[in-house]
């Protein structure tokens, strides 16, 4: 079988993120980039299900900015077989993505699609839902476990509750939690190797998908800033303090 | 040595009761080294909150030949910091930002100032202070130039003493001079502030200095080669330099046994590579060019794919984000820490030329195999700038103590190795109380007589820190 694993290129997760001073937005200008980290996830999820011969092909495909491009590299060093890059330069939601990703699904025809649970940048954490229904597959979120069986796949999700186990049967939708693996580097060989790998390039209208987009953002602002701690002197200082200032007691 | 009670009472008064520590109890923080090579004694710990307090201190020293030990963040491996009787002044209480300067690319600091809140504050202003060593969340501005710290950025950025362009020193006699200022060229004279650094506290006390800043690197790569031997480390180092020119900031060497220790002892920490090697290359470019300007990444891979086809890489990984980045970062940051675990590690901080380095490896191992057979020699560190922290674990099954009672005797063994390929037994610690005795042994008779003209010119008495680099 073929898995796809869509892959988006987000602002590093280590990077401290500044807000534009118009307050339209993030600064991005010089900002370092890289694969969100799901989504890092959900490859190597791929990759491990491959090596255990449980699948022939992995297709990754990123919608976004000609720069994405080196996100599907990453993926491809990883050990993915071919990437698409839908090019667009609009902020696309995660409905239009899902739209974008049930045609490709179409074309390509994989029986496991591996999504990251959300993206670190807008923390949506809704395409791979919207994905499955538009689809009509069964979904497996939050996963921290993920078991191929005979025409199925068994998918533990980590739930407020504790882990819970569904079982799905094929084609299905499955979304990576942080704690399903450890994701591989990237080997110097295999850096090499993926500069010869095939890569496509689309536009959203060739999956005849609007990107317009159907949210406005009215302002971006930081959150407020935490007021800084204090240190007590002895126990009847801090008593007074919690019972006269923060009153709590 | 006792100091007078009187003494004590009239230098508590100078700075009034928040200023000075002199209960036993609240002293061990102060008076251990990060090694626990040396526990310290002091009957008063003096804190001043200002230069003119720090003045007025030493003034009443000089005026009564009390000795006097500085300290900044105590985190100095040679024991510079500790007193044995002195009275220590602890410079944590200064530590006001005097100026920051983004157009002259400068920052003035006082030097009890933490170094990572310098680099912070260089970040704000969009700049980079680039000194970074492992201790820097508790090291002090004046401890690192006092040291003349080196760190991980020394191949590109050069040590402290390439960031220095202004002190302000209170002289052993309890006048200050007042040194500090932006300037990148002044030839007026001799070039003093020059002296003050790496004098670990020997010849004054630093207050405050104006630190020389740099643009803000937008880019980084970090990779993590395996490679045959030393030797082809030094190619590689070579090559990488000749492809990349100035956007080589770190190379660091480390060998198959320091990754074991790391991945055996420190939690959450995992070999990159699927296969073992016996050494391996941390390297990083960093620029200051934005992305659209300089791809550093096919810059990286241009380095990585000459070293694998010419043979002197063997295998690797590049870091595909920052996490990772930090992650290779934590097996070289590690190391030390890691050894710990493996009983008794004694320590040498040399440098020979880099071309040297092959060599020196070779025959310093044998020399600790010849000395203690069965030790286990875990070379690594900053192989671009030829300076090699050369730790020895124990052997497996010797007894702990044992082992540590060879320290001086295996430090002479190797430091024999390293003077014989023109190299410094201290290439970035210093000497403090530690290393007086290799200063006879390998300093020639007129550097050694130079420096001791220099200390008891501005140090007559011999109250500032001394027994510090020069004996008497
Ligand atoms: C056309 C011109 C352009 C210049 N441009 C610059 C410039 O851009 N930047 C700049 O910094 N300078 C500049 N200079 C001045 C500069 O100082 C000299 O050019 C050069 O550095 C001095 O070298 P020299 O061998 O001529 O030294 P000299 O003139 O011979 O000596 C200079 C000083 O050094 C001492 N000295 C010389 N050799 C030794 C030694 N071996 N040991 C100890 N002491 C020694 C001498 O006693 C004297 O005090 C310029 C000069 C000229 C004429
Ligand atoms: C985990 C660890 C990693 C390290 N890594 C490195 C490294 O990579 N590179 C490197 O070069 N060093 C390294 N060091 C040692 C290094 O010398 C210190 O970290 C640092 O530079 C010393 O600063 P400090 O404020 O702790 O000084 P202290 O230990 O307090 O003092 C060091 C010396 O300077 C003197 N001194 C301190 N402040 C003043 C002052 N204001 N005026 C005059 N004299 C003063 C003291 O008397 C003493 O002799 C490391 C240490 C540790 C513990």
């Amino acid at each position: 079988m073929k898995i796809l694993v869509p892959v988006k290129r987000v602002i590093d997760y280590n990077v401290k993120v500044r807000v534009k001073a118009d307050n339209t937005g993030v600064e991005l200008a010089n900002v370092k980039m890289s694969m969100n980290p799901f989504d890092e996830i959900a490859v190597e999820e791929a990759l491990r299900i491959k090596e255990a011969g449980n699948a022939e092909e992995i297709i990754v495909v990123s919608i976004g900015p000609a720069q994405a491009q080196e996100t599907l590299r990453t993926a491809l060093a990883m050990g993915a077989d071919r990437a698409i890059l839908v090019k667009t330069d609009d902020l696309v939601e995660p409905l239009a993505v899902a739209k974008i990703l049930k045609a490709i699904v179409a074309e390509e025809t994989p029986e496991l699609v591996i999504l990251g649970k959300q993206a670190i940048d807008d923390d949506c954490n809704q395409t791979g839902q919207m994905l499955a229904a538009l689809l009509e597959w069964p979904q497996g979120t939050f996963a921290s476990e993920v078991k191929l069986g005979e025409g199925t796949v068994n998918v533990t999700r980590e739930v407020d509750g504790g882990l819970e186990t569904v079982k799905l049967t094929l084609p299905a939708v499955v979304t990576a939690d942080l704690r399903l693996n450890e994701p591989r580097y990237a080997s110097l060989p295999n850096i090499m190797k993926a500069k010869r790998k095939p890569l496509d390039t689309k536009e959203p209208s060739d999956y005849g998908v609007d990107t317009a987009r159907r949210l406005t953002t009215l302002k971006v602002e930081e959150p407020a800033k935490r007021a800084s701690g204090i240190i007590v002197e002895n126990i009847a200082e801090l008593v007074t303090k919690l019972r006269d200032e923060a009153g709590v007691i | 040595m006792t100091i007078n009670p009187i003494h004590l009472e009239k230098l508590k008064k100078i700075l009034g009761s928040e200023g000075w520590i002199d209960d036993q109890t609240d002293m061990p923080s102060f008076l251990r080294e990060p090694r626990d090579k040396y526990q310290g004694n002091t009957p008063l710990i003096l804190m001043p909150d200002s230069t003119e307090k720090t003045a007025e201190i030493v003034r009443y020293c000089a005026q009564n030949k009390i000795p006097l030990v500085p300290q900044g963040g105590n985190s100095g491996l040679v024991g510079g910091a500790i007193p044995t009787g002195e009275i220590l002044l602890s410079l944590k209480r200064l530590k006001a930002i005097r100026q920051q300067d983004a157009r002259n690319l400068t920052i003035t600091v006082e030097a009890g100032c933490i170094l990572s809140h310098i680099q912070e504050l260089a970040q704000e202003m969009n700049c980079l202070f680039p000194l970074s060593l492992a201790a820097e969340g508790s090291c002090m501005i004046g401890g690192n130039i006092s040291t003349n710290a080196g760190g991980v950025n020394v191949l590109h950025y050069g040590n402290m003493r390439n960031l220095v362009l202004g002190l302000e020193v209170v002289l052993p006699n309890g006048e200050t001079w007042h040194g500090l200022g932006g300037l990148r060229k002044d030839n007026t004279g001799y070039d003093l502030k020059q002296l003050f650094i790496g004098a670990e506290g020997s010849l004054g006390i630093i207050t405050a200095a104006t630190l020389k800043l740099s643009p803000h690197p937008h880019e980084k790569q970090t990779a993590f080669v395996a490679v045959p031997d030393p030797d082809a480390a030094v190619n590689l180092l070579s090559i990488a330099r000749n492809i990349s020119g100035d956007c080589l900031t770190a190379f660091e060497i480390i060998p198959r046994l320091g990754i074991d220790m790391v991945t055996d002892n420190i939690p959450g920490s995992r070999d990159p590579m699927t296969q073992t090697y016996d050494w391996y290359i941390l390297l990083e470019g960093t620029s200051s060019l934005s992305r659209d300007l300089l791809d550093l990444e096919a810059v990286m891979e241009r380095i990585l794919s000459t070293g694998l086809d010419d043979g002197l890489i063997l295998d690797g990984v590049i870091a595909k984000n920052i996490t990772e980045s930090n992650n290779l970062w934590q097996l070289r940051e590690n190391l030390s820490e890691a050894q710990k675990f493996e009983g008794g590690s004694i320590k040498h901080d040399i440098s020979v030329p880099i071309s040297a380095i092959p060599a020196f490896l070779i025959e310093a191992g044998m020399a600790v195999e010849t000395s203690i057979p069965g030790a286990r020699p875990v070379p690594f560190g900053h192989l671009g700038d030829g300076n090699l922290h050369y730790n020895i674990s124990q052997p497996k099954h010797m007894a702990r103590q044992a082992f540590l009672d060879q320290w001086e005797s295996l430090n002479q063994s190797v430091h024999d190795v390293v003077d014989k390929f023109n190299g410094s037994f201290s290439a970035e610690h210093g000497i403090g109380r530690m290393k007086t005795d290799d200063m006879l042994r390998y300093k020639s008779k007129v550097e050694m007589a130079m420096m001791t003209k220099i200390k008891h010119t501005l140090d007559p008495h011999n109250i500032m820190n001394p027994g510090v680099i020069v004996r008497k």
